[in-house]
């Protein structure tokens, strides 16, 4: 039993938390990523690739910390794990490199964070597939040159990489609330290679599945970071600030609430590390569905907890667009939801849960009957 | 970073896993899965069998007969305790009073009162509160009167578990009513049995009797029996409250009562999509209570002492105890079940003892945020 970080992993940490204390809004950061080696956490050996879950959350935390918001995990989390439990190491070397950029397109209006709730279709024609159907909210969908579409093959759903640009996509990109860039995008009689699938034709479900786990622990990593720096500069604000003739962190009812913060904070980075770790053990896919469902729920509720109550004990100033916390605030709030909001993953868990099983928690074995 | 067992770790696992199946009485398993109150002989005979093998002294000097266990095989151990409804010792002898008597108390003293706490002859009880003394405990009133030789005890202890079978208690006393709050307090062994102390039940919520009042009128205690210095009992109170509010959690305990409440629903047949989502909501604040835990215990192996940071077990434990025991009475209406209600109304007080949250909270804001 050991939390320490390896020198390794601590390198990591402090290489992103210079990164990410530095100026890094704005300009495209990409190829800084793919020459500082961090695009291949995760990657196989012989893509150079290193690390896995623990150091993804490493990462993913300083990035938290330091609002630093790009689209790694809609890239290297998500697309690079699609990509190499499908073996499709060419693509993955590309990505590694910095060189393509993808993007998944899953979700369906109306799907509610369901990935299986799929009416986009993929009809055989000849060699060739051809894809009809509407994706909402796709990350990162106006930068991709690939795009990664999950669609039905007869009842079973298979994943597709897709040009970008292929004749018969549209996409409609808009910001979202934390500036994220994101894009409804529609696929109208698509005609691609059945190369092109990704993963076995009908099993594009449980790989999509398993990715999304990925990517889930990942931002439950990014959730920690951007909440404890929230919980710290809202504990060094009441210290500065006066009111009374005291300073307001001296009143009990702001200690308690900053009490409180702190706690959900440390469950929150439990859980951050039990999904790393859930991830790392290559649990079956019910446990692992428990494990990071668990996660995500804390993270956002947590996240959401610690999140208002910043902008409450900084009063007016927590409103304020020029001070930090609100942007800090307005990426927990997106964090909170990408990939499933509370209530998903709490249905989740509890179906999982249905499903008897052993207990997820670490070393908690089976109790004696 | 490795959040695994060692080989060894699992071995002692299987090893007390398998002792409790085969030593723990049956009717005392009955008893603890019921969630029925145990009685005093079940508590002895129960300690007679862990005294046998060894396993009493979790956090004793090897010396003085601890067992010597790791902070994660103390760990382990309580799980398995758990997991096997055996019952956990009383800890006013084993965790309180004796680690206080190895820190501060004499040779004459180890030797009067070690042994017995080890061998379960002797029953311990707490006497800190007082009925104007609660989250305030330094503001105590008991006074304890030097007379030649002896201490005259004069003063009302309050909320003591276990009073009724306890041989004996020791008690926080003001020995020097003029010096500071926290100056003039002292730590005293008191037997049980000298004349003027009586022991009145304090029926609570639940109809449980496990608490008492303790008067003690004109009490006299040889000077011996001072643990420490005169005026030195703050700092025992505090080394003591330290080691009381580690083990407050009762993880493992909660892991098993959510099983027993699964349980419930199925032979009830109550199938509710939002009672469901409920029981799945704590549970999982009960898997991050775990690996915070763990952490802690980590913390712990690498050396460091139980910090503040054992103020998250004591608050979210007992909330998620208080938590389950709620949802069980929610599952199943009204007047449905014998020991549910009891249950609910018994586990009210864990978020009250062992420094109520609130006062946990006091912590965590001045200690761990420095507010």
């Amino acid at each position: 039993m050991d939390f320490t970080l390896s020198p390794e992993q601590l390198l990591i940490k402090d290489s992103v938390a210079r990164f990410a204390a530095g100026e890094h809004a704005g300009t495209d950061k990409w190829p800084q990523f793919a020459e500082l080696g961090w695009l291949a956490i995760g990657a196989p050996d012989d893509l150079g690739g290193f690390g896995g879950p623990l150091e993804t959350l490493i990462l993913m935390e300083q990035f938290g910390r330091g609002l630093v918001v790009s689209p790694y995990v809609s890239q290297v989390v998500l697309a690079g794990t699609l990509l190499r439990l499908a073996d499709r190491t060419e693509l993955l070397g590309r990505l590694v490199e910095g060189e393509e950029r993808f993007a998944v397109a899953y979700e369906e209006p109306h799907a509610r964070y369901d990935a299986a709730q799929v009416a986009t279709r993929a009809v055989r024609d000849g060699d060739d597939y051809v894809i009809t159907g509407d994706k909402v909210r796709v990350l990162d969908a106006s930068t991709a040159n690939t795009l990664i579409v999950s669609a039905r093959t007869g009842d079973e759903i298979t994943l597709f990489a897709v040009p970008a640009d292929a004749p018969g996509i549209a996409r409609e990109p808009y910001a979202a609330e934390d500036g994220y860039d994101v894009a409804d995008v529609r696929f109208k009689s698509v005609r691609v290679p059945g190369a092109s699938a990704i993963g076995p034709v009908g099993g594009g479900l449980e790989l999509l599945e398993h990715a999304l786990d990925h990517a889930t622990a990942a931002l439950c990593a990014e959730g920690l970071g951007l909440m404890s720096l929230m919980l710290e500069a809202t504990v060094e604000y009441t210290k500065q600030r006066h009111q009374f003739g005291v300073p307001i962190g001296s009143f009990q009812a702001l200690q308690h609430r900053m009490a409180e913060m702190f706690i959900e904070v440390e469950l929150a980075r439990s859980m951050a590390y039990f999904a790393a770790m859930t991830l790392g053990e290559e649990k079956d896919a019910v446990a692992r569905r428990r494990g990071i469902s668990a996660a995500k729920v804390q993270v956002a509720k947590s996240g959401r907890f610690v999140g208002q109550n910043a902008i409450q004990l900084h009063g007016g100033i927590g409103m304020s667009e020029e001070y930090k916390v609100g942007h800090y605030f307005k990426r927990m709030t997106a964090v909170e939801r990408l990939l499933g909001d509370a209530d998903f993953h709490l249905a989740r868990y509890a179906a999982a849960r249905g499903a008897k099983g052993a207990k997820t928690q670490a070393g908690t074995p089976a109790p004696v009957a | 970073m490795d959040l695994a067992f060692s080989p060894e770790e699992r071995a002692f696992r299987d090893e007390v896993r398998e002792f409790i199946a085969t030593h723990l009485p049956d009717d005392i398993r009955r008893t603890v899965q019921a969630g029925d109150h145990l009685q005093k002989d079940d508590y002895a005979r129960w300690h007679r069998i862990l005294h046998e093998k060894g396993w009493v002294a979790h956090n004793w000097p090897k010396e003085y007969g601890g067992t010597g266990w790791t902070p994660v095989q103390r760990h382990i151990y309580y799980e398995e305790i758990a997991y096997g409804w055996a019952p956990r010792l009383l800890p006013f002898g084993l965790q309180m009073v004796a680690p206080v008597i190895i820190e501060f108390g004499n040779d004459e003293q180890k030797a009067r009162y070690l042994p017995k706490i080890h061998s379960g002859e002797e029953f311990w009880c707490q006497g800190y509160s007082e009925p104007g003394s609660g989250s305030d405990l330094a503001s105590l009133s008991t006074r304890a009167e030097r007379k030649g030789e002896s201490y005259i005890i004069n003063g009302t202890k309050t909320w003591i578990t276990a009073a009724q079978w306890a041989d004996w208690i020791f008690v926080l006393a003001r020995t020097d009513p003029s010096a500071k709050k926290q100056e003039g307090i002292s730590f005293i062994l008191v037997d049980m049995k000298t004349p003027g102390v009586t022991v009145r039940p304090i029926e609570t919520i639940d109809g449980g009797k496990e608490i008492n009042e303790v008067h003690l009128e004109n009490v006299e205690v040889p000077v011996a029996n001072l643990v420490g210095t005169e005026g030195g009992g703050w700092t025992i109170a505090k080394f003591l409250l330290e080691h009381e509010r580690t083990g407050t959690a009762g993880i493992a305990t909660c892991f098993q009562m959510l099983e027993q409440l699964d349980e419930l629903l199925e032979r009830e047949s109550v199938d509710d999509r939002r009672l469901r989502e409920r029981i799945a909501s704590v549970e999982i604040e009960l898997e991050a209570l775990a690996f915070t835990e763990l952490r802690t215990l980590a913390a712990e192996s690498a050396g460091k002492r139980p910090g503040p940071e054992s103020s998250i077990l004591k608050i979210k434990g007992t909330e998620i105890q208080q938590a389950i025991s709620e949802l069980a009475l929610d599952a199943l209406g009204p007047y449905a079940e014998r020991h549910l209600a009891p249950k609910y109304f018994n586990y009210r007080k864990t978020s009250i003892y062992a420094g109520s949250n609130e006062i946990q909270k006091n912590i965590i804001a001045k200690r761990i945020l420095k507010l």
